[in-house]
C-alpha cells in the first residue's frame, strides 16, 4: 500500500482504516442555502470538511462516518443527510 | 492562528481514518489540538479510547505523524517528563512533549505521576479528554464519572441506582497544585478552545494543564449528531464551567449570563435516563455549588 502520508516510524505509512464504509447516512452541501461561513468544519471530528481552490467549503466522503454534526451544527439548516445509495 | 488557519489551513498530523466512534469529541479534540501544537511534537497517549483507535501502533502501524508513543496507564505524566528533560538537555527547548490522556488514565490511575509532574513544574502539556468513565473497555466508572451515572460497573438496578459519588474536580486539582496553566475547555466553544491550547503551547516553565469534557455518544447513549449541543449546554447549565488558572488566578473565560437548569442536560442523556427528581436536584446543588465557588474564586483573584 503506498500513501501520500509521512510517518516516521515506518515507509508504509500510518494506519488508518476506511472509515467511509461506516456511513449510513451522507452529508450533501445545499447550496442554495449554505453561505460558506465555514462553521461546519470546526466541528467535524474527522476533519471531513475542507476548502476548495476558491475557498468553498465542500466534504470530503472518503473518511467521513456520517455522524451528521455538520448538519445539526449548520446555523442555516444547508447540510442534509441522505441515505446512502439513494440520490 | 485564526479560527480558519487552524481548521482548515493547518495540516491535520492524525491518521484520517480512526477507528474512534461516529461524533467522537475526543477526535475532534486531538485533531484540534494537534493542528495548533505542530509538527514539532512528541505524543504520548496512554491506554484509553484514542490509543485504541489507531493512533498509537508499532512498527508501521502508527496513526500520527509525529513521534508517539503509549505510556502506561499510569506513569503518563512521568515518562513525558523524562522526554521533555532530554531535550532540554540537548538544548531543544522547542520540541513539545503533549500528553493527550482519557480521564481514567489521568484522574484515576495516572494521577500520582500527573500530581508529581505538576509538583516539580515538568514542563510538559497535559491534555485530558474527560469522557466521564473508561469508554475504551465498556464504560467502567472513573473518578470523573458523573453521580447517577449507569455505567457497566455501577448498573441500576433494585439496589443501587448508578454511581452513588460525585464527580472528582481535576482542574481545580491542577490548579491547586500551582500548575503554570490550568484551563478547561469545550469543543462547542472553538474560539475559546484554540486561544487556551495556544497558550498552554506557549508555557515555558511548568506544566500546563488542559480539560476537555468530551462527550461520548457510545458511553452516554445520546445520537452522535447531538455531541457538539450537549458540550454546548454542558457550559450553558454550568455543569462544566469554562474558566482558566494562570499566576495563581482565576478567571472565568465564558461567562453565563442566566444558567439554565441541570435538567436539560441530564434528560438528553441515556446514562441519566433513570434520575428521579432527587436525584436531579441533587446534581443541581452540586453544580451551583461549584459554580458559586468558581465565582467566589474569580472574584478574589485582582484582575
Amino acid at each position: 500500500m503506498t500513501s501520500t502520508w509521512i510517518s516516521p516510524t515506518g515507509d508504509e505509512g500510518i494506519y488508518q482504516i476506511d472509515t467511509g464504509k461506516w456511513r449510513t447516512f451522507r452529508p450533501v452541501i445545499n447550496r442554495d442555502r449554505c453561505t460558506n461561513c465555514k462553521l461546519c468544519g470546526y466541528y467535524c471530528p474527522v476533519s471531513s470538511i475542507k476548502l476548495s481552490n476558491q475557498q468553498q467549503v465542500h466534504i470530503d466522503l472518503s473518511y467521513c462516518k456520517g455522524c451528521a454534526i455538520c448538519a445539526t451544527e449548520c446555523p442555516r439548516g444547508a447540510i442534509d443527510m441522505v441515505r446512502e445509495g439513494e440520490e | 492562528m485564526n479560527l480558519q488557519e487552524v481548521f482548515y489551513g493547518a495540516e491535520d498530523l492524525i491518521s484520517p481514518g480512526l477507528s474512534a466512534c461516529p461524533g467522537c469529541a475526543g477526535e475532534l479534540t486531538m485533531r484540534t489540538v494537534m493542528k495548533i501544537m505542530g509538527k514539532n511534537t512528541i505524543l504520548g497517549v496512554p491506554p484509553g479510547c484514542m490509543a485504541g483507535a489507531g493512533v498509537v501502533g508499532w512498527n508501521r502501524l502508527s496513526g500520527a505523524k509525529v513521534p508517539i508513543t503509549i505510556p502506561l496507564l499510569d506513569n503518563t505524566a512521568s515518562m513525558l517528563a523524562g522526554i521533555r528533560r532530554y531535550y532540554q538537555s540537548q538544548g531543544r527547548n522547542d520540541v513539545r512533549v503533549v500528553a493527550f490522556a482519557g480521564d481514567g488514565a489521568t484522574a484515576d490511575a495516572g494521577f500520582q505521576a500527573l500530581s508529581g509532574a505538576a509538583e516539580r513544574g515538568e514542563n510538559i502539556i497535559y491534555i485530558c479528554y474527560d469522557n466521564e468513565g473508561y469508554m475504551n473497555t465498556g464504560f467502567q466508572r472513573s473518578g470523573t464519572s458523573s453521580k447517577g451515572s449507569n455505567t457497566s460497573t455501577t448498573p441500576v438496578g433494585a439496589m443501587r441506582k448508578g454511581k452513588a459519588q460525585h464527580k472528582k474536580d481535576l482542574p481545580l486539582l491542577l490548579a491547586m497544585h500551582n500548575a503554570a496553566y490550568v484551563a478547561t475547555v469545550s469543543p462547542a466553544y472553538v474560539q475559546d478552545f484554540v486561544r487556551k491550547i495556544e497558550k498552554a503551547k506557549e508555557v515555558t516553565c511548568g506544566l500546563a494543564y488542559i480539560h476537555v469534557l468530551s462527550p461520548c455518544p457510545t458511553g452516554w447513549w445520546f445520537d452522535p449528531k447531538d455531541t457538539i449541543k450537549l458540550a454546548r449546554l454542558a457550559v450553558q447549565t454550568n455543569f462544566f464551567p469554562l474558566y482558566e488558572y494562570e499566576d495563581g488566578r482565576f478567571y472565568q473565560t465564558v461567562s453565563v449570563k442566566q444558567a439554565k437548569p441541570v435538567q436539560e442536560f441530564v434528560s438528553r442523556l441515556g446514562k441519566f435516563k433513570h434520575l428521579d427528581q432527587e436525584a436531579i436536584a441533587d446534581l443541581q446543588q452540586w453544580t451551583d455549588r461549584r459554580a458559586n465557588l468558581l465565582q467566589r474564586l474569580c472574584a478574589e483573584s485582582p484582575a
